[in-house]
């Protein structure tokens, strides 16, 4: 009895000094999550090129070019706890030209129920260098999304031609960044999940996000091409630009 | 059986210390490397400010400085694999093209400006002639990829060094990630580029009173300097680092709008960034697109060279609404006197930083 007693003591305190020592190391599960962008011009996918379409104030125009960088992705759950993905891999280079690059996975999530998402728009040049941005370099520079003068990105670069009142098929161009430290165009998008997001080992949700072209051109602001066709560093124009890019995303399936 | 049993927790707890120890020892291991990598003192003096730059992020090493080196001389980072940053920064001339207006890139090419020098960068809160780059840790991507310097792309860059061997054990050793990437490069560039601190003039050893002291044209030079120049040339780095318009007739050939590019603003139209004037003596020629030959012609345009442009600084508007800083011929001798004691020729001959 005396040693049943005490093999029995010996196991406990094995398994207690055991626990213990894995109470360090809880075991954290990951998860992936797939994202992904598509660029709309009233409910239908944008055609590069070959489509013409309306906008605001009678003009019509067609696109040739949509790149756009979106960074700092954030996911919170109901409780306000945040998963920060990590900085120096949190930026994305969306270009309507590369269907590839129009999806993007983030990988080793914290697995969680999440109900929100915050992404950049831009790169938040403020928080320079410590965010990592500098291995995007090639990326945006093979794609064209650098200053070369200012060492700066382009957050987005939009082109194409328009009409308007007498102006036929004549180019037009928005090139928007932030500039030195006084004209920062980075912005901040909260999109709120349509249904609780589970991220677990086993489950890669999806999410998809569409961006409504239209609105770059009119949300919080309405801008005509007929009044200024080449926005680029344009402190009045181009933070009206970026303020109508926040209303422009939507979550539309998760 | 109660010795098992302490035989026991007393193995089960030394392997639960495993992780714990496995740390300590890894904590010996770097300090081992950091021994290897030694890191740099920068030995910023008393006369001087807190650097603006955060040397915690990117303290530089042997190591690292010794790669930043090596890539600042190295014309493979320019499409031609002739022209490096030294090309342009030459360290005899506190690194600037000596006696090039403009600085030239590739193939001949000619810029639009006059090669700033590099010294004292730490303390700089924004760099170019128009502010353009907001961290020394970003300035490299400008000269690599502007079609009139450099003409290269950062990832081709990258390319070279990933297929040259040398530098793949250079940053082996500099960097603990053991990556040849654009961050690794940059921080590198920037390790040497912040050693590179000026601060052992002949001012600098009579303001920490170093045994050194002025001569009598000397002290007249500060004098007049104090009264007419040191609103803007302004405390130990002589750069209170704003953007001014100095009345510099437009030079129709590049009609350089200067801070404008950066800000879009109409009221930063022709302002350019305050220099320092520090090794002011062999920097010429002077001005951003290196219009002056020499200090004295500087000293002549603010007497009397100066016309009246858009966003014309309104320190230079005189109460009878002439323009300028009026100098007498005196005058501008005693400060050319005064300005040739920021020449520090410890750091102009500074072995470290010597190409050869």
């Amino acid at each position: 009895m005396m040693e049943t007693i005490k093999q029995i003591s010996l196991i406990l305190i094995l398994c207690l000094v055991l626990n213990a020592c894995s109470s360090d190391n809880t075991s954290q599960e990951f998860g992936d999550l797939e994202i992904n962008f598509t660029n709309l011009v009233g409910g239908n996918n944008l055609e590069l090129n070959t489509e013409t379409y309306a906008k605001n104030g009678d003009e019509t125009y067609s696109v040739s070019e949509l790149k756009y960088i979106i960074s700092n992705i954030v996911l919170t759950d109901n409780n306000g706890n945040q998963f920060v993905y990590p900085q120096a891999e949190s930026y994305f280079l969306i270009n309507e030209a590369i269907p590839q690059s129009q999806s993007i996975k983030l990988e080793n999530i914290n697995a969680n129920t999440y109900t929100s998402i915050t992404f950049g728009f831009g790169v938040d040049q403020s928080k320079y260098p410590l965010n990592g941005v500098d291995n995007f370099v090639p990326t945006a520079e093979e794609q064209g999304m650098l200053w070369s003068w200012s060492a700066g990105y382009k957050f987005l670069k939009f082109e194409g031609i328009y009409t308007s009142g007498n102006v036929t098929d004549k180019p037009f161009l928005y090139h928007i960044g932030s500039h030195g430290q006084n004209l920062d165009n980075y912005r901040e998008i909260t999109l709120n999940f349509l249904q609780p997001l589970a991220l677990s080992s086993s489950e890669t949700p999806e999410v998809n996000i569409n961006f409504d072209v239209q609105k770059i051109f009119n949300a919080d602001f309405a801008l005509l091409l007929s009044d200024k066709d080449d926005i680029q560093i344009d402190p009045e124009n181009a933070p009206k630009i970026v303020d109508n890019i926040t209303k422009a995303f939507e979550i539309v399936l998760n | 059986m109660r010795f098992l049993i302490f035989f026991i927790v007393i193995l089960t707890l030394s392997a639960c210390q495993n992780e714990a120890l496995d740390e300590s020892y890894e904590n010996i291991s770097d300090e081992n490397e950091v021994q290897e990598n030694v890191f740099l003192d920068l030995n910023i003096p008393s006369n001087f400010p807190e650097p603006t730059y955060e040397i915690e992020n990117n303290k530089p090493t042997q190591a690292g400085f010794e790669l930043g080196k090596k890539l600042f001389y190295d014309g493979r980072l320019s499409s031609t694999g002739v022209i490096s940053c030294g090309f342009c920064h030459i360290q005899d001339f506190a690194f600037t093209h000596h006696t090039h207006i403009v600085s030239h890139g590739v193939n001949g090419a000619l810029g639009t400006r006059n090669a700033p020098p590099l010294q004292n960068m730490i303390f700089m809160e924004d760099f170019n002639w128009d502010g353009s780059v907001s961290h020394l840790d970003a300035q490299p991507v400008v000269p690599i990829t502007t079609e009139f310097e450099m003409n290269e792309s950062v990832t081709n860059v990258l390319n070279k060094l990933q297929n040259d061997e040398e530098y793949v054990e250079m940053f082996n050793t500099a960097f603990e990630n053991d990556t040849i990437d654009t961050r690794n490069m940059f921080k590198a560039i920037s390790q040497f580029v912040m050693m590179m601190v000026s601060t052992d003039s002949k001012y600098d050893k009579v303001m920490r009173n170093e045994g050194s002291s002025f001569t009598e044209i000397e002290t007249q030079g500060k004098t007049v300097f104090d009264q007419k120049c040191a609103s803007c040339h302004v405390g130990t780095l002589f750069t209170d680092q704003s953007y001014r318009n100095n009345g510099l007739p437009i030079d129709p050939q590049y009609n350089d709008e200067g801070r404008k590019r950066v800000t879009g603003e109409e009221i930063d139209k022709y302002k350019f960034k305050v220099p320092s004037l520090r090794n002011i003596a062999v920097t010429f020629p002077y001005m951003h697109d290196g219009r002056f030959p020499t200090l004295r012609d500087v000293l002549d345009h603010y007497d009397s060279g100066m016309v009246q442009t858009q966003n014309l600084d309104e320190m230079f508007i005189q109460e009878d609404g002439s323009l300028g800083i009026s100098l007498s011929e005196t005058e501008k001798e005693q400060i050319i006197a005064y300005l040739n004691t920021l020449t520090d020729d410890n750091f102009l001959l500074d072995d470290r930083f010597s190409e050869f």
